[in-house]
């Protein structure tokens, strides 16, 4: 391909103001001695000076306002979602460390004064491990209902 | 393009404090932030899917996206690349579904529309030169309208988001090369389209 040709694939781009420096080098340095080059790239200009130019198209302003209420909703909804999370692990955590705590205490309880009420505890362990499993069962079940409303209230909502 | 900037002190990137903000849940940083750049995405979407009630559409998703999304955000990035390519990915699925078979079919029955101030003469314009330069770019405008998507998309990503190639092949996910070739061959089609419309003459 010859130095002209090149040059004129390269016009296009001049126009836009796409090409490298080294590029924007050749071009105007071939331009300045070619008559056809320099009309072609007078003929490229006016087409990128009025794509430059091109009006605007504005969203109007009820859509704007519809999204900013949509967007806002959808913010505050994660704020809660947040919220919701931080109070959950929150709840975990304590749950466990009542579970760790009661074990000293329930073992305690059940030496001294099952003895007293003549209740055998011969195996204090199973009765804990059962009245633990009793406990975190019924809170599972509180919060698989509590999900499902506040679901069923998202969904109405 | 007007924005309050930062700077981080980590990589001494200017940093965009409503975008801060918003990472924090901030409402009035959502309200900037739409405001600021509402006509530049709606103009983009525009260009993209044609039509403006599917742009209104993907105009709001973008935003639902943005808010989703804001928190896997690297605030030291640039907003604006990540904000384009939300718009473009939410665009390109919705073609893919709404019109698979012709994402570049050319269309040529919806135009950008034209605000007043487009309508109002400038001050150096005589009547008849601002009529015929509205004809130029109704000319224009039909002549890109009917452009397959992606010759669209880079016409208007570097003539009207006056993005760089670098700029324009990272938003569309191509080489700086191919970014290249694009816009070329997009620019080659949009000048026959409008020579087409004058036979025996150039476009000018």
């Amino acid at each position: 391909m010859s130095e002209h040709d090149k040059v004129r694939e390269l016009l296009a781009l001049a126009a836009a103001d796409a090409l490298t420096s080294a590029e924007e080098k050749q071009v105007s340095e071939h331009v300045r001695s070619c008559i056809a080059c320099s009309n072609e790239l007078g003929a490229w200009r006016p087409i990128a000076n009025e794509l430059r130019r091109l009006p605007t198209p504005q969203p109007s302003s009820w859509l704007v306002r519809a999204t900013l209420a949509r967007a806002e909703a959808k913010l505050t909804e994660q704020a809660d979602h947040d919220w919701n999370n931080r109070v959950m692990i929150f709840v975990l955590s304590f749950a466990w460390l009542m579970t760790i705590a009661s074990w000293p205490a329930f073992h305690f309880l059940s030496g001294r004064f099952g003895s007293l009420l003549g209740l055998q505890f011969t195996s204090t362990w199973i009765s804990f491990a059962a009245f633990t499993a009793l406990g975190w069962l019924a809170g599972g079940v509180a919060a698989v209902m509590l999900a499902i409303r506040v679901r069923g209230e998202r969904r109405l909502a | 393009m007007v924005g309050t900037t930062a700077l981080s002190l980590e990589g001494l990137v200017a940093v965009d404090a409503d975008v801060v903000r918003l990472r924090r849940g901030d409402l009035n940083a959502l309200s900037e932030l739409i405001t600021r750049y509402q006509n530049r995405l709606y103009r983009y979407l525009l260009r993209m899917v044609r039509q403006p009630a599917e742009a209104e559409d993907l105009f709001q998703q973008t935003w639902l996206r943005v808010v989703e999304k804001i928190r896997s955000f690297d605030a030291s990035r640039n907003f604006d690349a990540w904000l384009f390519t939300l718009a473009r990915n939410l665009a390109l699925d919705h073609l893919r579904r709404i019109r698979p078979e012709s994402l570049d079919e050319p269309l040529a029955d919806s135009l950008a529309s034209e605000t007043l101030a487009d309508r109002i003469p400038r001050k150096d314009e005589t009547p008849l030169d601002h009529a015929l330069a509205a004809e130029r770019r109704t000319e224009i405008i039909e002549a890109m309208a009917a452009l397959p998507m992606t010759y669209r998309e880079v016409l208007t990503l570097r003539f009207e988001e006056e993005m760089k190639i670098e700029e324009i092949a990272q938003l569309t996910a191509v080489p700086v090369s191919t970014a290249k070739s694009r816009l070329q061959r997009s620019l080659k089609q949009l000048r026959n389209a409008l020579e087409a419309r004058h036979p025996g003459g150039t476009w000018q």
